[in-house]
């Protein structure tokens, strides 16, 4: 290691995507000296992880682990990080790419003090989509507190209205300016990390379960929203229909998942994702009843073993082996009634409940949309890493389904396997 | 499920079932989904993903003798909705196929009707009977003479009776062998998964059970749940009732003939000959339309025995019309050796009939009747 912190730096390489992989290899790589590009389309870093209430197994927030991820890069000079930004071209070979990037205009700059005077001042108000349209949040806006980079979001639909000038009006910092625009930019990279992530797959899809029918038929990110402080609920988990706090809720696993009709593959981390909202569930009502249908319950390793013994202690969790294939709702109370086989009795159960989640999975966001380089992807749309050909590596759920321990230590590794191209070159 | 089951793997029997289609039974991963969109299906004790685990377990004894398997319209709906491609609705069709096999002796035929290498002895049987029984009565008759053309005059209605009459009698004695050995089955295993609690079989419940269904079957009420393969249900109801027709009609000839000494070729004003008629149209569009269904649906695995049975009722629909038509047009060769042929196909058809796909209609009217008699839910 004392060797590799003395060697300059033989090129530089460039991470897509600001989700915790994308941080992880961004930071492992710049800490022992290369330079470092991190492109992110969003306007934060944090990526699905910044969504995420509590993470498994040890239930802290996620603040936590991706604070200390934004203060170790805010203090490195060799990362450079590029929000509102994609990649729009990638030429050359392993060891000396060419990279076209757009940086889209974010029409607020560095004064930006997070006063929040602008937000007052705009009145047009737009669906959010860091809490899938749950609530609404103002044209100009931080995505949340904890938000790197630390700055504002002006919503691209209050451009050229009369909120912008409000807008613009109300900052005493000067930090709106309209006159920004779009600008590419080339980069040359000894080697490309594509930490592109996941997106939750699309439950209106899925035809029987009722997701986008009935309100109370919520996703499992959904969940994580309701739960967080800063979600559109501020942390009360309340069903949408009529905000009441839920009796009885039923967790549907595989929604989407392990099947040939939508995702064939297991998304890995949902059966200990609705192990964790349980916990959230069960904190929040005491006497409320969890009902958790699942084919089999994946809980990877010894520690998320641990958690579900923990929770199967639970007297108000019920686990029922055999998969929800029929969902229903009682347009008078807005019940939910989920239909499933008991496979180990052979009864047919029909469970009313007041809410059901649905465990969906992940999807990789190069399944819909393709990247610009010329990378293998399997038939799901996962990269698939070609380490012969080497040059381009995928990190984390760019390139499987995986929780977050995972993902960093596949970050971690990916980062070397950059660092080993610019090294040989 | 019981608490003590020893399980003795049948291999073989897994193998068969793969065989007459049921290939897709490994891929099962018990998730249940097809026990909850199957539109039949009960609430105690549901099918069929009891039945995949013991399909691919090898269990035979918990398919062959189970009336789940025959509750079952294969209509396909758990085929389209399971996660895994294991297409639970073929591989019920396949146990039904196995099941046919084991209650009809001798189990030889059973064989030959499941296999196309055996098709052309199949049609020999008859073609074999006719000749000999014709040449030794002399009720075959191949050069018959006179102006009108008569079926009778080629082929004696007496020869016909000589044999079918017969062949009725052994269908009827198949049956009641494998009836008897089917309704015990259904009953014990019914016991063993808890799907009654009637211990004892009361066969007058039974049967007044079998009357409250009649008119299930006979609105085809069960077909009409299932959304995926509607179609289907139309195809069969026009199938069912040309032959519920076509039975009513041979039995007014055959009470012409023998009560009131009437002898055919019947005029074509007879309100029986306008059953027939319509009856033979209805046959041929709905075995035409079973063909088309089979062959537009491809997660549908489609085996011999179901080529075997479709090939018999659209041949039997029209080498019937055919014969009609031939008769009328004066064409005296053609008509004798078309109703030559149609005979060997009504053999076919009829002989066979405890050994083929056909015979469900004795096996699942028998457990539609016990399912309605078990007071299952
Ligand atoms: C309901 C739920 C609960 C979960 N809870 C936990 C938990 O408690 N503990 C745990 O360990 N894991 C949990 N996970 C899993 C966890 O969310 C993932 O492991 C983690 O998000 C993976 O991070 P990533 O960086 O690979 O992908 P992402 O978080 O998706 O990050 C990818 C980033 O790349 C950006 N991006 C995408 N495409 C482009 C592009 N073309 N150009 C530029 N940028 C791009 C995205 O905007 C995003 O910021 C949970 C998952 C779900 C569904
Ligand atoms: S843009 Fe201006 S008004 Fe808005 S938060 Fe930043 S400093 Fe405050
Ligand atoms: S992790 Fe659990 S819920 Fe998710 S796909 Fe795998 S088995 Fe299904
Ligand atoms: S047959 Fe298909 S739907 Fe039925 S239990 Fe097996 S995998 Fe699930
Ligand atoms: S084929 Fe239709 S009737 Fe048969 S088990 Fe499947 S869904 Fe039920």
């Amino acid at each position: 290691m004392t060797e590799d912190k003395a060697a300059p730096a033989n090129g530089s390489i460039l991470v897509v995507g600001g989700g915790i992989s994308g941080l992880t290899t961004a930071l492992e790589a710049a800490e022992v000296g290369y330079e470092v590009f991190l492109v992110e389309k969003n306007p934060y870093l944090g990526g699905r992880v910044a969504q995420l209430n509590q993470y498994f197994p040890k239930l802290c927030p996620p603040s936590c682990g991706l604070e200390i991820n934004f203060r170790r890069i805010k203090d490195n000079p060799k990362i450079t990080v590029f929000t509102q930004t994609e990649v729009e071209k990638v030429d050359g070979t392993p060891g000396s790419y060419d990279v076209t990037i757009k940086l889209n205009p974010r029409y607020i700059n560095e004064n930006c003090t997070c006063c929040g005077d602008c937000t007052e001042a705009c009145e047009t108000e737009i669906p959010s989509d860091f809490n899938f349209g749950m609530n609404k949040i103002k044209g100009a806006y931080l995505p949340f507190e904890m938000a790197f980079p630390a700055r504002y979001v002006i919503s691209p639909q209050i451009i050229g209205t009369d909120d912008a000038k409000r807008c613009k009006e109300a900052c005493k910092y000067d930090a709106i300016d309209f006159d920004m625009e779009a600008k590419t930019m080339n980069r040359k990279v000894g080697a490309i990390v594509w930490a592109t992530g996941w997106e939750p797959y699309d439950a209106t899809k899925i035809d029987n379960l009722g997701f986008g029918q009935y309100p109370n038929v919520i996703t499992n990110m959904m969940m994580e929203r309701l739960a967080s402080a800063n979600g559109p609920t501020k942390g009360k988990i309340t069903r949408p229909s009529d905000n009441k706090e839920p009796e009885s809720i039923a967790f549907v696993q595989c929604a989407g998942s392990r099947d040939e009709n939508y995702l064939p593959y297991c998304s890995y981390i949902c059966c200990m994702a609705s192990l964790k909202q349980t916990t959230y569930i069960r904190e929040q009502y005491p006497d409320a009843k969890v009902y958790i249908f699942y084919i089999d319950v994946r809980t990877p390793g010894q520690r998320y073993e641990k958690f579900y013994q923990k929770i199967k202690e639970d007297e108000n969790v019920f686990l029922i082996k055999g998969k929800v294939a029929e969902v229903s709702e009682d347009p008078e109370t807005g019940n939910i009634t989920v239909v499933a086989e008991n496979a180990v009795t052979g009864e047919k159960i029909k469970e009313t409940v007041e809410m059901a989640v649905l465990a969906t999975g992940m999807q990789p966001t190069s399944a819909t949309a393709k990247l610009p380089a010329d990378l293998k992807y399997n038939e799901d749309g996962f990269i698939i890493n070609d380490f012969e050909k080497g040059g381009m590596f995928a990190a984390g759920c760019a390139n499987k389904p995986s929780d977050v321990v995972s993902s960093n230590q596949n970050a971690t590794g990916m980062a070397l396997k950059a660092i080993q191209t610019l090294v040989r070159k | 499920m019981t608490d003590k089951y020893l399980i003795e793997p049948d291999v073989n029997f897994v193998r068969e079932i793969v065989g007459l289609g049921g290939d897709t039974l490994k891929k099962c991963f018990q998730c249940a989904t097809c026990s909850v969109v199957c539109p039949i299906s009960p609430d105690t004790k549901p099918f069929p993903r009891k039945e995949m685990i013991a399909a691919s377990w090898g269990l035979k004894d918990r398919l062959v003798g189970n009336l789940d398997i025959w509750l079952c319209h294969h209509c396909g709906d758990c085929t389209t909705n399971c996660p895994r491609g294991a297409k639970p609705g073929e591989v019920l069709g396949a146990v039904r196929s196995y099941a046919i096999a084991t209650y009809a002796v001798p189990k030889t035929l059973g064989k030959w009707v499941n296999s196309p290498k055996f098709l052309p002895i199949l049609l020999l049987i008859p073609t074999a009977i006719f000749i000999v029984l014709g040449l030794i009565t002399g009720l075959l008759d191949f050069t018959p003479g006179g102006e009108e053309i008569a079926q009778t005059k080629f082929f004696s209605t007496w020869l016909v009776d000589m044999i079918f009459i017969p062949l009725a009698v052994w269908v009827v004695a198949i049956f009641a062998m494998g009836l008897k050995n089917f309704i015990n089955d259904i009953h014990e295993n019914a016991l063993l998964e808890g799907k009654t609690d009637k211990k004892e079989l009361d066969f007058v419940g039974l049967i007044k059970a079998l009357i409250r269904v009649i008119p299930t079957i006979l609105k085809h009420d069960k077909f009409s749940e299932c959304t995926e393969n509607k179609d289907r249900a139309t195809a069969h109801l026009l199938v069912f009732y040309s032959f519920i027709g076509l039975f009513i009609v041979t039995n007014i000839f055959f009470i012409h003939l023998y009560i009131l000494q009437w002898h055919g070729p019947y005029s074509q004003l007879h309100p029986a000959k306008w059953l027939a008629n319509i009856s033979g149209v209805a046959l041929i569009i709905g075995g035409a339309l079973m063909i088309w269904n089979r062959l537009s649906k491809t997660d549908q695995t489609t085996a011999y025995k179901d080529w075997y049975l479709l090939g018999l009722v659209l041949g039997l629909g029209l080498t019937g019309m055919l014969t009609e038509i031939t008769r009328m047009a004066g064409l005296a060769g053609i008509t004798y050796w078309t109703y030559f042929i149609h005979l060997v196909f009504v053999f076919n058809l009829f002989a066979f009939l405890p050994f083929s796909k056909l015979a469900h209609l004795v096996y699942r009217t028998v457990a539609m009747a016990y399912n309605e008699y078990s007071g299952r839910q």
